[in-house]
């Protein structure tokens, strides 16, 4: 009984990390995260019909032979349900390694797909891609890994299918339509998230506040057209600047957001001064003029600072902008306490 | 229940049946492990392919609450009951292959013991003919 209510509070879990997801790659990634406490698995495969790609979370040890023959007989099963597509070729493979098991339980580099599970994702009759749990391990799987898996598949079936419904939708209310960066209300929902893993006991969190130093002038000298095409260069720059798992926002006007997840504060520092150096050496068209630009980038930081809200972290980024913008600008500055 | 004709030769209804509650211990089975929506799913795709060649189980009726066989009853009296048995036969078949290619055993180990007598009463009554 009581292992029975410790599955099912794990898959508590794991519905609701992938009911706040906003990405397939997210989704994947939730329920790969929380899936080792239900299962025994070498690797977890998405195929979402829509993007034609596979997303794949697995064992870092997992050697490109057992990737590509579970890639393969997903492929295969998939067009067994009568669904394109058919052939591996049709379909982009993203691969997300992660430690699923201590070194000493490594995969062996000849390890071959043994068990499997496959599952379509299917809403309303329509199916939108499968699910897969794989194993290098013989009969790794049984009835009520089964039923388990079952219900982490509907789940994910109903969250990518309601992606799809309001893909359009969400481009529109998630990007910004001049940077093509993701919008101010992004950026909240998303802080949401990454505010609640930190402050709950999970990683640093680090927030930039970045701002284009005399940005009115160019609006005011070339004209706003041009100014645009400033900000859509300099969102271009900080796009290229993050990581993957960063989130880069406009928050208004010339201002512009990044979530650094699980990132402490020298190493948002050097982040951000990377982006300062970098815009600072980009020459920028304007009309006929090439100019220069600086930006001033303002850092806080959980638990650094000890903000005990994400509008604390919001509002202390905020500061350290201001003191970047005093001190002269062009430059980083990291929230200092002693000054509020 | 047997249902004979005068010369003591089974009835298509007695195959109807037979088949009618096999499908039905199959989505009880089947149901509890991947839930009635994907089944569902399954069973209609393997109605839809198998139709093709056995145009009669076009009237099996899916949904979530399970499968009915009223509409398939009514419409099939007529029809030879081996054509029937094929029809049906060739059905489980392509779930069993669909439930493997899903699951490898997981499913057919416990589809497997209901299915198999049940067949294997359906080719008793065929040559007892």
């Amino acid at each position: 009984m009581r292992l029975i209510v410790k599955n099912l509070n794990i898959l508590r879990s794991i519905l609701n990390a992938i009911n706040t997801s906003f990405e397939v790659k997210e989704i994947v990634e939730s329920a790969g995260d929380n899936l080792p406490n239900l299962f025994q698995f070498s690797a977890l495969g998405v195929l979402w019909k829509e993007e034609s790609t596979l997303y794949l979370y697995q064992e870092e040890s997992c050697p490109p032979s057992f990737t590509q023959e579970l890639a393969v007989n997903m492929v295969r099963v998939f067009s067994i349900l009568g669904e394109e597509p058919s052939d591996l070729s049709c379909v982009t493979l993203q691969v997300e390694k992660r430690k699923l098991r201590p070194s000493h339980m490594a995969m062996d580099p000849k390890a071959t797909l043994k068990s499997y599970l496959v599952l379509p994702l299917a809403v309303e009759e329509e199916i939108v891609g499968c699910v897969s749990l794989n194993s290098d391990q013989p009969n790794a799987y049984d009835a009520q890994d089964l039923q388990f898996f079952s219900v982490i598949g509907y789940q994910m079936a109903a969250t990518l299918k309601h992606f799809q419904r309001f893909s359009s939708v969400k481009t529109m209310a998630v990007f910004d339509t001049l940077t093509a960066l993701y919008n101010r209300r992004y950026f909240e929902e998303r802080l949401i998230v990454e505010a609640q893993k930190s402050f709950y006991g999970g990683p640093f969190l680090s927030l930039v506040m970045v701002d284009i130093d005399h940005f009115k002038k160019v609006n005011d000298t070339f004209g706003h057209t041009e100014g645009d095409k400033v900000l859509q260069a300099i969102a271009s720059l900080l796009k290229a600047s993050v990581r993957k798992k960063d989130t880069v926002a406009r928050y208004g006007g010339e201002e512009f957001i990044l979530i650094l997840p699980e990132t402490g504060l020298e190493e948002a520092a050097m982040i951000s001064e990377r982006i300062r150096q970098l815009v600072e050496k980009t020459l920028f068209d304007v009309g006929q003029a090439h100019i220069n630009m600086t930006v001033s980038l303002g850092i806080s930081n959980f638990p650094s600072h000890r903000a005990r809200t994400k509008e604390d972290l919001v509002k202390m980024a905020d500061q350290a902008l201001y003191d970047a913008k005093r001190g002269g600008r062009n430059r980083v500055c990291i929230f200092n306490p002693a000054q509020v | 229940m047997a249902k004979e004709n005068r010369g003591g030769k089974y009835t298509s209804d007695l195959m109807l049946d037979l088949y009618s509650n096999l499908l039905s211990e199959v989505w009880e089975v089947v149901s509890a492990m991947v839930g009635e929506a994907i089944l569902g799913l399954l069973f209609n795709l393997s109605i839809k392919k198998i139709s093709e060649k056995h145009p009669f189980l076009k009237s099996l009726e899916v949904s979530e609450e399970g499968i009915y066989s009223g509409k398939v009853k009514e419409e099939c009296r007529g029809l030879p009951p081996v054509e029937i048995h094929r029809g049906f036969q060739s059905l489980i078949n392509h779930l069993l292959n669909l439930f493997s290619a899903l699951t490898e055993g997981v499913i057919s180990r416990e589809v497997f013991p209901k299915v198999f007598p049940k067949v294997r009463e359906a080719e008793r009554l065929i040559s007892q003919k």
